[in-house]
């Protein structure tokens, strides 16, 4: 292999591990974040996400001045439309029912949570389901774009980007700021070897910046989701796979930094550039949370859990696969990625979210208690 | 004589985020006189480490009282007036 490909695939396993190993430390759960909104009315994982996409808003900013973005926007984010609510509402019901999100099940599992595992699978199995209803929802997410070239909010305004993005990181800033000064930032009692929230936060937003400079787009991994599931029905209907469109298709283009050229993917079992970008997160991050727990004297697997449970973070995650590919992304693809950019796509996603993530949260509460 | 007081023990571990806050609180919202009274101990036994801090801050807003202890890997919170 090229030795350009083993520096991608090599640093962003690396950030994977990170990630992993920080967000099990400080169990910085982005769905938690919109469910305890809701569920308790605390904010507490709110200003963590705050914080990184206040970072990440100064830090994408700097690197595009500076001329170190390769893309911007990034490939992947498209132009408005009513599908990315959808997307996003339905992304934020299945969330809250899986108990973690599409990066949140990766780091649960490595650090034992054998139910986040049933998530994980829930995704995959919610991944090609999908495929078998993508010629018909394609049509659908066309009809219902709003704009038809501006993808950002800049862009839409013709305006720098600069001011925006100087707007969005003060505006995030300050209120870190005035929590910092009403105590809020304080955790009381911590687990051990508990990272704090916000800097866990600013350590995502950094590695964030660096999955940009390596691949040329932010981390997200829902693609590889629909991946496994192609290569699983590979084994046994190979001609379905060859037959459905999704599986196919190779509209993802990219040329990765250090690469410098143009590469192909697709939601087919195929290693291509989606593979290449994404694989590594997804054995880095549940390695980096496993390490983490493993070092605490904490990777205990619980097996004795309720099997209700079990199947509603199943459902869960199958329905949080169809919103990722119905919108398209997942939310760590628009919250820590686009937000920061301000890509409408990604601020539809997150109007979508809240309510998706209320519904969620008032059939959690139904179902668990 | 004081008589010690009974104690109720859930174990949460391995069920999903944010189960070990949701049933404490469903147990404690039952129980809450016998609590208040000091007649009553709930002990939660959870892996969740996000329930080691909002178990606690939630309870104090109650006017109870959260210890915890760890133990093999997994977290013991217990609550009490």
């Amino acid at each position: 292999m090229e030795t350009e490909f083993v520096t991608v695939f090599g640093g962003l396993f690396c950030l994977g591990l990170t990630a992993g190993f920080f967000m099990h430390r400080s169990d910085f759960c982005l769905a938690g974040a919109l469910r305890d909104l809701f569920l308790f009315r605390s904010a507490r994982l709110i200003r963590p996400l705050v914080f990184a996409v206040a970072v990440s808003a100064l830090l994408f900013e700097l690197a595009r001045l500076t001329g170190l973005l390769p893309y911007y926007p990034f490939p992947g984010f498209g132009v408005p439309a009513g599908a990315t609510l959808v997307g996003g509402f339905v992304f934020g019901v299945g969330m809250v029912l899986t108990g973690a999100c599409v990066v949140g099940v990766l780091y649960k599992l490595g650090g034992g949570s054998l139910l986040a595992g049933v998530g994980l699978l829930g995704l995959i199995v919610g991944s090609g389901l999908y495929a078998e209803i993508h010629p018909y929802w394609q049509p659908l997410a066309k009809a219902s774009r709003w704009h038809e070239q501006a993808v950002t909010l800049p862009q839409l305004t013709g305006t720098s980007p600069t001011g925006w993005a100087l707007g969005l990181a003060g505006a995030g800033f300050l209120l870190c700021a005035i929590w910092w000064q009403q105590g809020k930032w304080s955790q009381g009692y911590t687990p051990e070897g508990f990272v704090p929230l916000w800097l866990t936060a600013g350590i995502i937003a950094i590695l964030s910046l660096l999955a940009l400079l390596l691949s040329g787009v932010p981390m997200g991994i829902t693609t590889s989701y629909a991946k496994f599931a192609a290569g699983v029905e590979q084994l046994f209907v190979p001609e379905h796979v060859a037959a459905t469109e999704f599986f196919t298709a190779r509209a993802f283009q990219l040329a990765p930094p250090p690469i410098g050229r143009v590469l192909t993917g697709g939601g087919g079992p195929q290693f291509d550039v989606i593979a290449l970008i994404q694989y590594p997160l997804i054995v880095g991050i549940p390695l980096g949370a496993f390490f983490s727990a493993l070092r605490l004297g904490e990777f205990k697997p619980h097996w004795k859990v309720p099997v209700g449970q079990a199947l509603m973070v199943f459902c869960g995650g199958i329905i949080m696969a169809f919103g990722s590919r119905l919108a398209p992304g997942c939310n760590v693809w628009h919250l820590l990625g686009g937000l920061p950019l301000l890509t409408m796509q990604s601020l539809l996603f997150l109007a979508g979210l809240l309510p998706g993530a209320w519904v969620g949260s008032r059939l959690l509460q139904k179902f668990l208690v | 004589m004081s008589q010690q007081p009974v104690v109720i023990e859930k174990d949460i571990r391995g069920q999903i985020c944010p189960s070990s806050l949701l049933l404490a609180l469903r147990e404690i919202n039952q129980q809450f006189d016998r609590l208040e009274a000091g007649d009553l101990e709930i002990v939660v036994l959870t892996d969740n480490r996000d329930a080691t801090g909002t178990i606690p801050a939630t309870v104090e807003n109650m006017g109870l009282h959260a210890e915890i202890e760890k133990i093999a890997g997994y977290y013991r919170v217990v609550v009490k007036k």
